[in-house]
């Protein structure tokens, strides 16, 4: 096994040390949460920290809240604490959901959605089905506190827009209105996803019409996006939005700049778009 | 012969003997260990898939912290540096240059693994890339640069056939040839020709290699992950010109093989790094680096059979070019057995095989589970189907036309077929008529493959009996989990006539297990099982003869019973004997058997391993995924040892086989193996396993080994790859020629089908 090489763990106590410890070591210094992620990439000697921040062990960086219409997940939560929340499986089941088969049980054990969000891994369930359910990652750095959406935090597969010295703390979620359906399809055959979709429609009368949809597709891509255009073409009555989900997968692919690659080429991607699509319209609209 | 029902221990399926160890965590394993002064090493590996190395800098890693000593090539000069049972093709370290990338060049010794690794990346190499040659084809090409331009010598274990047929980029060529194959072509009623791709796979096991050597004035120890240790310890010999009796090797427990631990991998690498620093030295390759030292042969097979109206086999003729990388490991044996194996358990009168063994720029091929047969069964067993399609035979008739019955000669020289594959088929068919008709989207297909299985018969057994009626089995067999300290144990208590409780087999150990061959080939329970029986044997007639001694009576007058003997009412246990003998306590006798190529054994191979399978999968037609949805194994295993260990072996074997049916592919881009590393490299999971899985053992104790034992653990995987292609077929009409059957592969088929 390839030794790890040397580096220093430092324990804040509160966000503003984090921060602190984290401009004070620049360059070579980072965050460090579940490690599961961090610690293959200073395996490998893709990331060269010397000094680790764990961030883990703030406390309330592990928090979930709820009021009405909204969720908040600490950055530090594992995804195994969001997929057994009771909070989330009540108000969010599809987060729930979603989460329950992120990587196995041994990373959602120790792996968090903080991590996972900042490490911009292209192939995240979570940032795809956030971007579609429009949720807002709040941030605090030296210069105060920022909200960005999903696609403003990831800039890039591996790539994220925080400043020096800036963590982000945690991942605020409007609940779904009554007359919102929600689905995340993911399409796998090794240890990450190779397609991932999420839709939020609305339909006012029980999925009969559909009066405006989300639609988000990751791990194709370098990192999840929706189209405006594709949404445009799934609002109408369930025959109409259905006839044009080629067109709008169509639309879709267009946008992901599909490439050849172990996944599998660009022409197959482009098919499973229309598929997994139509599973996941069906999915929200029938919960199957 | 004892018949089931007659043993008391053999043929149950007691728990494991290492069971208990291995859950808890307490089995040691060659990573456990750390001995008195130990240091590590680490392998600077090559970037460059073809390149003269023009320079080597170690000066500024020699000066880094904590290390003793960087090893290159050029120390090696006064040793034998390249190695090869078969083919003396392997330095230990790049000499002049690099083949692969990711070829060890140097390597660091220091006080820890940190040191090492740190030193590593202070080594600077010049290299002057030279022209490559990833694929067989481009190896061929008669402008190709050549990868090997010395000419090396024959390994002592299997060289190049009627010396180096080989030449150019050849690493070995094999002809099999009997009848006359294209007088049968041009007047047979069907024929087909097709041609079929294995895939480069990986034989992922859990641990990857480790080796400690310490190299003193008294000779080499080297603990090692290694499954061959006496051919490891003959490598090391020559390496070092040191006697068999000054190497010793020691196998802890291994955390699997599958192929990927035969033979000499790391160890010559530890052992100089010993020899240089004149301390013990651990070396500990990730999984990632696992991937760059061996991997099983891909496979390109053209392919073309014929039968006569009725479907009975006229003719076989293929071309087989095995893509065996940079060096030739056990790839020469795979280029024999991927020859042979093509045939299956059918008779064919008819046969003309050309097998290459290529060398390219890649990770060097060896062993895989299966040797040949995997690869090949999958284009046979794929055609074998398509020929009863086209003459309009069920897939199980066609076969049964085929079959060869026991007794019968499948391969002109070889040992006739020691299996009823007939009736292991009918199995198959009787569990599918219980299954009923298949549903919608659903196939099913059936599989059968054979193989010459055992290796050479060249095996020793060594037992203690004491005269407190314990056994101690030395057995140079290694435990690599699939079970058989577990069952040379049973085979040992069952004939002493003592519980399980009171045998103890101590293996892997050259200083102190006598000699045997390898660990491979199936052949343990069939080889050193009877070995085993023949050493208990052995002391028992010592034992009679010392207990008619001891009575003053003769040999005649006694009655050998379970666990001793019996004269009129003295009634003595072996232990009993053996005290009376010695008149001493704790006194003990050694029990002996040597197996060689003679008697019931000269006729190769000690016996045919055969696989039957069944498989139910059902396909997702959007998006082409297969999933298996029912499994059934035939084991016919003569007599099943441990019936559940067998079964083990079976569902073990069949796993593997979805691997590389459905997932495993190594991946070159270019140069660059793309997904060497198992997140990106999918073995199977358990999830991936059919809902429905039956396991049955055929046991007619028609084998050559203990009871009528015979071999398993590889045949259950050869014809899988085929069953799915096969299955996918029968569900779809999409007929897919290349391994493995991926999503896209299949949806891309689904795509090219003719339109009914
Ligand atoms: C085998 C495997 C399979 C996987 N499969 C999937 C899958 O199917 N689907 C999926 O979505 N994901 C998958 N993942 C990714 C997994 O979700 C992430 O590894 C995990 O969530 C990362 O969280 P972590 O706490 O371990 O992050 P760490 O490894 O600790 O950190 C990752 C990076 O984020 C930075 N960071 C962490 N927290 C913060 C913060 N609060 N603020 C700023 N920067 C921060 C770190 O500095 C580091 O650069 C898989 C990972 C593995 C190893």
């Amino acid at each position: 096994m390839t030794p790890l090489n040397r580096f220093e763990i430092h324990q804040p106590a509160t966000i503003t040390e984090a921060s602190r410890m984290l401009l004070e070591h620049g360059e070579e210094g980072g965050c460090y949460a579940g490690g599961t992620e961090l610690l293959l990439a200073l395996r490998h000697r893709a990331l060269q920290y010397q000094h680790l921040v764990d961030i883990k062990v703030i406390p309330g960086l592990n928090s979930i809240q709820a009021a009405n219409d909204w969720i908040d997940i600490g950055a530090a939560c594992t995804h195994r604490d969001i997929e057994r929340s009771p909070l989330i499986r009540e108000k969010l089941p599809v987060v729930a959901e979603m989460e329950s088969h992120v990587a196995n049980v041994r990373v959602r054990a120790s792996g968090t959605i903080g991590g996972n969000l900042c490490f911009a891994e292209p192939h995240s369930d979570p940032a795809t089905l956030l971007l579609a359910l429009e949720a807002v990652v709040r941030t605090e750095g030296e210069s105060g506190a920022r909200e960005l959406r999903v696609d403003e935090l990831i800039n890039g597969a591996y790539s994220n827009s925080l400043e020096p010295g800036e963590l982000l703390t945690s991942i605020h979620i409007p609940v779904l209105l009554p007359v919102q359906r929600a689905a995340y399809v993911k399409y796998q055959i090794r240890e990450r996803p190779a397609l991932g979709l999420a839709v939020v429609l609305d339909t006012p009368d029980g999925g009969a019409t559909i009066s405006q949809a989300r639609i988000a597709i990751g791990c194709l891509c370098p990192f999840p996006r929706r189209s405006a255009a594709a949404e445009e073409m799934l609002r109408g009555s369930r025959e109409e939005v259905e006839a044009l989900i080629p067109q709008a997968a169509e639309v879709l692919a267009d946008d992901a700049e599909l490439i050849d690659d172990n996944e599998g080429a660009a022409d197959y991607k482009r098919h499973l778009l229309g598929v997994f699509l139509r599973r996941a319209v069906a999915r929200a609209l029938d919960g199957a | 012969m004892k018949r089931p029902g007659d043993f008391r221990i053999v043929n149950h399926s007691v728990p494991r003997a290492d069971g208990v160890a291995k859950v808890t965590g307490r089995a040691m394993y060659t990573s456990d260990i750390e001995l008195d002064g130990m240091t590590w090493a680490k392998v600077l590996r090559s970037p460059f898939a073809h390149a003269r190395i023009v320079s080597i800098d170690t000066a500024a890693a020699r000066q880094s912290p904590g290390v003793l000593d960087v090893i290159t090539g050029t120390d090696l000069a006064s040793l034998r540096p390249y190695y090869g049972h078969a083919v003396k093709d392997h330095p230990i370290l790049a000499i002049d240059k690099v083949r692969f990338i990711g070829e060890p060049v140097a390597a660091v010794v220091a006080e820890d693994d940190l040191s090492a690794e740190e030193a590593l990346q202070l080594i600077e190499v010049e290299y002057e890339e030279l022209p490559s040659v990833m694929e067989v084809d481009a190896s061929l090409a008669p402008e190709a640069p050549l990868i090997h331009d010395e000419a090396y010598t024959e390994g002592a274990f299997r060289g190049f056939k009627d010396g180096r047929q080989a030449s150019g980029n050849v690493c070995q060529y094999v002809k099999v040839k009997w009848g006359d194959a294209a007088a049968a072509f041009a007047s047979a009623a069907h024929v087909v020709e097709n041609e079929f791709h294995f895939p480069m796979a990986y034989a992922y096991a859990m641990e990857a290699y480790v080796a400690i050597a310490d190299y003193s004035k008294k000779g080499l120890t080297v603990y090692s992950s290694a499954q061959h240790p006496f051919m490891v310890r003959h490598d090391l010999a020559d390496i070092f010109d040191l006697p068999l009796n000054a190497v010793r090797m020691i196998i802890p427990y291994v955390g699997g093989g599958y192929g990927s631990k035969s033979y000499t991998k790391i160890e010559p690498i530890a052992a100089v790094c010993s020899w240089r620093t004149g301390r013990p030295v651990k070396l500990r390759l990730s999984i990632d680096e696992a991937f760059l030292t061996t991997r099983g042969d891909d496979a390109r097979v053209r392919i073309r059979t014929a039968c006569d109206a009725e479907g009975k086999f006229l003719a076989r003729q293929a071309t087989i070019h095995l893509n065996t990388g940079a060096y030739a490991e056990n790839s020469p044996l795979v280029c024999a057995k991927a020859a042979n194996r093509i045939i299956g358990p059918y008779l064919i009168p008819n046969v003309d095989i050309d097998c290459y063994a290529v060398y390219t720029n890649t990770v060097p091929a060896s062993s895989y589970r299966g040797f040949g047969s995997t690869q090949v069964t999958f284009p046979a067993e794929s055609q074998n189907e398509e020929l009863a399609d086209l003459i309009g035979v069920d897939p199980f008739e066609f076969r049964m036309r085929n079959l060869a019955q026991r007794g019968e000669v499948i391969y002109p020289g070889l040992r006739p077929i020691d299996a009823d594959v007939p009736g292991d088929l009918r199995q198959i068919e009787s569990k599918f008529e219980e299954w009923g008709a298949v549903q919608e989207g659903r196939g099913r297909a059936v599989g059968c493959s054979a193989s010459d299985a055992g290796s050479h018969p060249v095996t020793s057994a060594m037992i203690h009996v004491y005269s407190d009626g314990s056994v101690s089995v030395l057995s140079g067999a290694t435990e690599i989990g699939q079970g058989s300290h577990t069952v040379l144990a049973q085979i040992a208590a069952e004939e002493m006539g003592v519980p399980m409780s009171k045998v103890r087999v101590v293996g892997g150990d050259t200083a102190i297990t006598p000699f045997e061959r390898s660990t491979g080939a199936s052949r343990t329970t069939t080889l050193m099982g009877r070995a085993v029986l023949e050493a208990c044997r052995e002391a028992i007639a010592q034992l009679m003869s010392f207990a008619a001694e001891a009575l003053g009576v003769a040999q005649s007058a006694l009655i050998e019973e379970c666990g001793g003997v019996r004269h009129g009412d003295t009634q003595w246990s072996w232990g009993e004997v053996i005290e009376k003998h010695f008149k001493h306590k704790d006194t003990s006798i050694i029990g002996r058997a040597y197996l060689r190529q003679t008697g019931d054994l000269k006729l190769m191979p000690p016996f045919w391993e055969i696989g039957v399978v069944g498989t139910e999968i059902s396909v997702d037609q959007e998006t082409g995924k297969i999933r298996l949805e029912r499994l059934m194994t035939v084991g016919d295993v003569g007599l099943a040892i441990n019936p559940a260990a067998a079964e083990g072996q079976d569902l073990g074997a069949a796993t593997m086989g979805i691997g590389v049916g459905l997932f495993e592919e190594l991946i070159y881009d270019g140069q660059q193996l793309t997904n060497g590393s198992l997140l990106e490299y999918r073995v199977p999971r358990f999830s991936d396993l059919a809902p429905d899985i039956h396991m049955t053992l055929a046991q007619n104790q028609d084998g050559s080994g203990p009871y009528g034992a015979k071999g398993g653990g590889e045949g259950s995987l050869n014809p899988i790859p085929a069953c799915l292609a096969n299955a996918l077929y029968r569900a779809t009409g999409a007929r897919v020629r290349r391994l493995p059957l991926t999503p896209e592969r299949v949806w891309r088929a689904l795509q090219e089908r003719p339109k009914v």
